[in-house]
């Protein structure tokens, strides 16, 4: 017997009461009157406040014309007289936009109007003469912020249609209902809430609108239908629901992404000023807003709206939050960035609103290093809030919500990952949501819902508060309470003693590419970041005061350590932009670093590891220049004349492609790959497959695409052809090189392997002309080693990572974030990899895999397309990675030598790594950063007391011994 | 033409996340490739409107825009 599916065909009621739901939305607004004498100018912002106009003269603009230009943003003026029949009335700005527009009115900020809004109210702006006089800068998004949202999306594009500006006033009854139909709906809508209290809705709310007549010349029942959900629906509370939830109103700006960095500026003053006006109307919102950086641009260019917003934040009701100048990305800065994004911000909040924050607002960063907690600690910060690692985690369920977080040296911070996205609307489906998934609903309090728009900013609406205004009369959700991001903090976590605490890293099972996409920002990164060391120090040792322009260096550096710019994921315009800002920033680091008669050593510990050093008349070549190899033996913290040694005696032998050295006998493939790397010291050999070998890999993580790497990746290779052989090209009495150029049919890859006399390490060089698509460069490195761990420098300390895949956590970490060395290592001897400015790294039993570079398309189609050059460094070592003094042989790969008539006069601090070396904020001392960055405990005596500073350098003790603990960052004050 | 579509309208397309290329020109039919946000935009047609616009006012020429899309792999159904 044929089976036959019933279909119903005829309306159901639920339909027939959204029909009748859409009709009721057009009668919000109540009388509308155009404005018809608007002017237009087209422009496209080439600087924070700088524009580049098509025209000379604003022209008409009328409805159904078509407005905006790729990139572009539009200036709208209006002068309007405010017609009689409107006049006394409560008036509203009326403009529906795919646009980002921030209004003037009469010389002041009235509000703003984008995808998510349409309409501000007027009245208070009007004049004594009933004129208004508007003026609109708009910023248009071809693509929108949020493509889960359909009306967005049905939006995008470059060139929109004009719908008309209107005046007009609101039928507040219709919106009242309005509100309470979609609130309601999205319940009736959504499977998490009760099926019988849904069912009750559904009939309900059907009666509710057999209230209103529809047919009439004016709608009538509006009243009585809100009669009758108050009477009949808010009024029963048959069916009970569960849980608590904070609501904390927010809204996520990222600084660059799909828009560059100066169009943030308005984009953040729109945000502001929306915000602002529901303060003004809805006396209990609270709304959050993070990133220092943001409040000074606003300071500076908009002062009148600085001057609200401070207001604001006296009251209580504008809340700054995150301690952080930008939200950065947290795997691959280094530990100075991140507590200069610290000290930074921090610093802003207190110039502008007199307070700190003690909280860390990272709703959308990438994962986090292990290093965090110590640095969040030490810089006024208890709460520690990020939403990615529940959210997006590929693998594995983070088991925590409320939690506390464990930093590598057993730092402490108070730790929220809130169970759902940070870009919600407030609706109740959304918050049932949060809370069944919430894991720590018998320990952690409260729940953490953040709501509003993002993530070009935009934040609340007024339907997200009159919604939470309704929220408790609806039986079936849980107790929700608005309040502000740090009184959530307190409330639930602050001296909960249930918390359960996670002691590791944060990572992040996803975007695992960031970690590689855009090789050459990331790169200058690494060398910019060693560049304001030897910057500073130098100033304090010269006795220059530069704190002012270091500070304004240091702050557009770590703008571009901003969560979408330093990992990789924005358009092509955001990438030349960080590029552009690195070489200025670098350059004039250069300019303060100067030059001098003698070499210095900025590091606080003996220089001995072989180090190449710029000559043009040197006989060896590195990334293109003449130089020379030299081990130069120079004393923590002095000066020195380095001079080339002459060695002329026969200290390597190559016969064919096996080269003997004091080190090691090699031999190497045709394709720069080593198939032994026999150690004559250790009298073992290191290889165990392949080694040293360039895999291509067809790399195509599909929509994330500069964000992701999947854990198929390897399973389909590209052939590399060898177009030149491996063979010897220079050679010196320090070091010879051997050269081989493999290819692809679009791409050319020349590598470098050099030997030394006189190190251990084996350099390789490449110098990459890349024009790959979906393509992830590895170097891999099978090693005779058994291990179940490697071990990963975190630029304060290392991390243990395992090797093996034994469990799905394990599974989930193919691809890791580390920064200036890896290893991997039995207690005999191991192998370390050292490099000049990659992150991204994968261990699998004894095999290391190096990511070098990728090649996707989305967002930026040309990412990473042209010239690449970069180093690693083979060492191959007795011991382990800390006996064998591996990060002290990676800060020196990483730290040039530099020319400068300097004198220290300060003790070493040995065994510390001597982090940064600065003029305080107030100028009153030299403030010194020390790292334990082995493991170790102990003490180090001075000859007098020096103060002991937190990393916002307050004053917080006096010693004349330092006592350190593993990996401890301390500050001081001399 | 070609620098004309690279150096000053592709800057601008950019900055929207798309992405458009020179392909060809032939008597007054300009192909033009586009890629990245473009290629997937519902109203395409609006911004090579636009595109034939400016090429009008600052080369004075007139030229019929053919759109060709490359959208990127994983939305290339």
């Amino acid at each position: 017997m044929a089976h036959i599916k019933v279909v119903r065909r005829s309306m159901r009621p639920e339909e027939w009461t959204d029909l009748r739901f859409g009709w009721l939305k057009r009668h919000i607004y109540g009388e509308k009157w155009e404005i018809e004498n608007l002017l237009i100018r087209d422009a496209r912002q080439v600087d924070e406040m700088q524009f580049e106009y098509y025209s000379d003269d604003y022209r008409p603009l009328k409805r159904g014309d078509m407005y905006f230009t790729p990139d572009g943003t539009a200036f709208i003026k209006a002068e309007v007289k405010i017609p009689e029949e409107l006049k006394g009335k409560e008036l509203w700005f009326s403009l529906k936009t795919a646009a980002e527009i921030c209004v003037k009115v009469n010389g002041k900020y009235i509000g703003g109007v984008d995808p998510n809004r349409e309409r501000m109210l007027l009245s208070p702006y009007i004049d004594v003469n009933d004129t208004l006089h508007f003026e609109m800068m708009g910023y248009n998004r071809s693509k929108p912020d949020d493509e889960r949202n359909p009306e967005s999306l049905s939006v995008r594009g470059c060139r929109q249609i004009f719908e008309g500006a209107y005046i007009c006033t609101i039928n507040d009854d219709v919106q009242s209902l309005v509100y309470d139909f979609e609130l309601l709906l999205d319940i009736a809508k959504s499977e998490l809430f009760n099926e019988d209290y849904r069912s009750f809705l559904n009939k309900e709310l059907n009666n509710a609108m057999n209230c209103i007549d529809f047919e009439g010349d004016e709608l009538t029942g509006v009243k009585e239908a809100k009669q009758y959900i108050e009477d009949v629906i808010y009024s029963n509370d048959t069916y009970k629901g569960s849980g608590d939830v904070a609501l904390v109103a927010h809204s996520h700006l990222d600084i660059a992404y799909y828009w560059r960095r100066i169009h943030s500026v308005q984009k953040n003053l729109r945000t502001v000023l929306i915000q602002l006006r529901l303060m003004d109307r809805y006396p209990e919102f609270k709304y959050a807003h993070t990133q220092p950086y943001t409040y000074e641009t606003l300071e500076k260019y908009y002062p009148e709206v600085f001057e609200e917003l401070k207001e604001k934040v006296k009251n209580g009701q504008f809340e700054p939050v995150g301690a952080m100048y930008v939200e950065p990305d947290c795997n691959v800065p280094n530990a100075e960035s991140l507590i200069r994004q610290c000290l930074y911000g921090q610093k802003t909040y207190e110039k502008f609103f007199g307070k700190r924050v003690n909280n860390a607002w990272l709703p959308d960063v990438f994962g986090n290093s292990w290093i965090l907690p110590q640095i969040l600690k030490k810089s006024g910060v208890d709460y520690f809030v990020s939403n990615k690692m529940s959210t997006w985690n590929d693998t594995n369920r983070f088991p925590h919500n409320n939690f506390i977080w464990r930093g590598i040296d057993g730092s402490d911070v108070y730790a929220c990952v809130p169970p759902t996205h940070f870009i919600t609307w407030n609706m109740p489906s959304q918050i049932q949501e949060n809370w069944e998934a919430y894991i720590d609903k018998d320990s952690g309090g409260q729940t953490l819902n953040m709501f509003g728009y993002g993530d070009g900013g935009s934040g609340c609406t007024e339907e997200m508060i009159e919604l939470m205004r309704r929220f408790d009369k609806i039986s079936v959700m849980p107790k929700c309470t608005h309040t502000s991001g740090a009184e959530f903090l307190e409330k639930n976590l602050k001296d909960n003693k249930n918390l359960q605490v996670w002691d590791g890293e944060l990572y992040l099972e996803m975007h695992r590419g960031t970690f590689t996409t855009k090789s050459n920002i990331k790169r200058a990164n690494r060398r910019i970041e060693e560049k304001f060391r030897t910057a500073e120090m130098l100033c304090v040792m010269r006795g220059e005061d530069k704190t002012e322009e270091i500070t304004e260096l240091y702050k557009k550096f770590l703008v571009n350590q901003f969560h979408d710019i330093l990992p990789g994921s924005h358009i092509h315009p955001v990438y030349e932009d960080a590029m552009k800002d690195y070489s200025e920033v670098e350059k004039a680091l250069d300019e303060i670093i100067g030059t001098g008669s003698k070499y210095f050593n900025t590091l606080n510990f003996n220089r001995d590891a072989l180090t190449f050093v710029k000559n043009k008349k040197g006989t060896a070549t590195r990334y293109g220049e003449k130089g020379n190899w030299i081990i130069p033996n120079m004393k923590p913290l002095s000066s020195a004349n380095l001079r080339k040694t002459d060695f002329s005696g026969e200290w390597f032998e190559v016969r064919t492609n096996v080269i003997e050295t004091p080190f090691y006998i090699a031999k190497l493939n045709s394709d720069g790959s080593m198939e032994s790397l026999y150690d004559k010291e250790l009298g073992r050999e290191w290889v165990k497959g392949d080694f040293n070998k360039l895999k291509l890999y067809v790399d195509c993580p599909g929509n994330y695409d500069a964000w992701d790497i999947l854990p198929n990746y390897r399973e389909k290779q590209v052939e590399l052809e060898v177009k030149s052989p491996v063979k010897v090209s220079e050679s010196d009495g320090e070091s010879v090189t051997f050269t081989v150029i493999l290819a692809t049919e679009k791409s050319e890859w020349e590598m470098n392997i050099r030997f030394f006399r006189r190190s251990r390490g084996i350099e390789v060089e490449s110098n990459v002309n890349w024009n790959e698509k979906h393509k992830l460069a590895k170097m891999e490195f099978d090693c005779n080693i058994l291990t179940r761990k490697a071990v990963c420098d975190t630029s304060a300390g290392y991390i243990e990572r395992e090797t093996h895949r034994n469990t799905t956590w394990q599974q989930a970490r193919f691809e890791t974030c580390h920064h200036k060395w890896c290893d991997m290592s039995e207690s005999g001897g191991g192998i370390a990899l050292i490099n000049d400015g990659k992150y991204g790294v994968g261990f699998l039993d004894n095999s290391m895999s190096l990511s070098l570079l990728r090649a996707t398309e989305r967002p930026d189609v040309t990412s990473d397309i042209g010239e690449h050059s970069f180093c690693y460094m083979i060492v191959p070592h007795e011991s382990d990675a800390v006996n064998a003094g591996i990060n002290k042989l990676a800060i020196q790969y990483n730290t040039p030598l530099v020319k400068s008539d300097c004198q220290w006069n300060m003790p070493t601090f040995e065994p510390l790594y001597l982090q940064a070396v600065k003029k305080s904020e107030d100028g009153t001392m030299t403030v010194i950063r020390l790292s334990e960055q082995d493991g170790k405990r102990g003490k180090i005596k001075l000859s007098q007391k020096v103060k002991l500073l937190n990393m916002l350098e307050d004053i917080e003790g006096e010693t004349d011994t330092i006592e350190y603990t593993p990996f401890e960052i301390l500050t001081i004050g001399v | 033409m070609e620098k004309y579509i690279n150096n000053i309208l592709a800057p601008k397309l950019q900055g929207d996340g798309g992405w458009v290329e020179f392909v060809s020109l032939e008597n007054s039919e300009l192909t033009l490739l586009f890629r990245g946000e473009c290629s997937k935009c519902l109203i395409l047609h609006r911004c090579t409107e636009w595109i034939e616009q400016e090429i009008k006012r600052d080369l004075k020429k007139i030229v019929k825009v053919t759109a060709v899309r490359k959208k990127p792999y994983f939305q290339d159904v």
